[in-house]
């Protein structure tokens, strides 16, 4: 596996979990706990920007492998 | 004949008397009545008994009965009313162990013995009079334990971790049926429900209970308990998938070697680590 398609794992689980944090921050009751929820998408989501400007830069260094 | 009938009809009335009397006298359990209430219940059902089978007359009775019931409620006012009133009524708390030490004269006042202190204690869990700190007969006879500060429950704060606010849950389903008033004030409605449940590949006639957590899961309880339903573990697998994206960021960053590449990593890593701390509370518990 090459870098750029463990990079893209990680980004699928990471987009997998701030799915997850979206339906927990609208069905909570709890407002305390829903802006928790809130807040940790944002953190993910900054993540998730970061990983994949870094992808792109992976797949214009290794071009042959891109797609995987 | 008449007589027979005369005393069904009296003896009907008067059940919704004494019924309507009891209820205005106050709404306390059996076991909290102090003595005078409890003197007052007994007089009105006497009076009643007597009354039904015309053993008194019936105006002898209503003025008996309108006394003992009326007595009570405005005793019971006065007694929210007046700290005094509410002393001499109730009478007053009575310390009977203070600093670990029994306090012999004031159990003597409330005629208990040692036997009855130590059942008592027994009953509150406190097996071993060591651990008691401190104890007190509250004014309706039960009895109060306050442990020694090492000897009490442990509680979050003790194990200095945080707790998350949890709202009680909500029962949503009873004897395989939808209540549709709790399941509309969560903000959820039976569609909701039965998209739930068909995840779960239940019907609705087969689940016993039905509850909705704070965080709002559903649990259920199958009528057919032979039927293994797998439980909500979506908050223990948010939990893992974010520790895992957490040690691949740091299998990235040793594995590449571009220097902005890696603090980027290194940054999220760390990112990742606060978020974790800050989810784990309300992720696992």
């Amino acid at each position: 596996m090459t870098v750029a398609s463990q990079v893209k794992q990680t980004l699928a689980s990471l987009k997998g979990a701030r799915g997850t944090l979206r339906v927990y921050s609208t069905q909570t009751r709890e407002e305390e706990a829903r802006s928790m929820y809130t807040d940790a998408i944002v953190v993910t989501s900054s993540i998730i920007a970061d990983l994949e400007s870094r992808l792109q830069t992976l797949e214009l260094e290794e071009p042959q492998y891109k797609g995987n | 004949m008449n007589e027979l009938t005369q005393i069904i009809s009296k003896s009907i009335a008067l059940f919704f008397l004494v019924w309507a009397a009891v209820r205005l006298m106050g709404k306390r359990n059996m076991s909290q009545i102090n003595p005078f209430s409890f003197i007052s219940y007994i007089v009105i059902a006497i009076v009643a008994t007597l009354m039904s089978i015309n053993l008194i007359n019936l105006s002898t009775g209503f003025i008996t009965l309108l006394v003992w019931a009326a007595f009570p409620i405005a005793l019971d006012y006065l007694s929210i009313k007046s700290r005094l009133m509410h002393q001499l009524i109730n009478g007053k708390e009575a310390v009977l162990i203070k600093h670990g030490k029994i306090m012999e004269e004031n159990l003597m006042r409330v005629r208990m013995t040692g036997e009855d202190l130590l059942a008592q204690l027994r009953s509150k869990n406190a097996f071993n009079m060591a651990d008691v700190e401190f104890a007190v007969m509250e004014t309706n006879g039960t009895i109060n334990p306050y442990f020694k500060s090492d000897k009490k429950p442990v509680t979050m704060h003790d194990l200095e971790k945080m707790s998350v606010p949890q709202a009680e849950p909500q029962t949503v389903v009873l004897d395989g049926n939808m209540l549709e008033e709790p399941l509309a004030s969560l903000g959820l409605n039976p569609q909701w429900l039965s998209t739930e449940l068909d995840k779960m590949g239940v019907s609705l006639e087969n689940v016993f209970l039905g509850q909705v957590d704070s965080s709002g899961d559903l649990y259920v309880d199958l009528f057919d308990d032979a039927v293994e339903l797998p439980q909500p573990k979506v908050k223990e697998m948010l939990y893992a998938a974010f520790e895992k994206a957490q040690a691949d960021l740091l299998t990235f960053n040793l594995q590449t070697e571009d220097k902005n590449a890696k603090e980027m990593y290194s940054k999220n890593y760390q990112v990742l680590e606060d978020l974790l701390n800050k989810l784990r509370p309300y992720l696992l518990h």
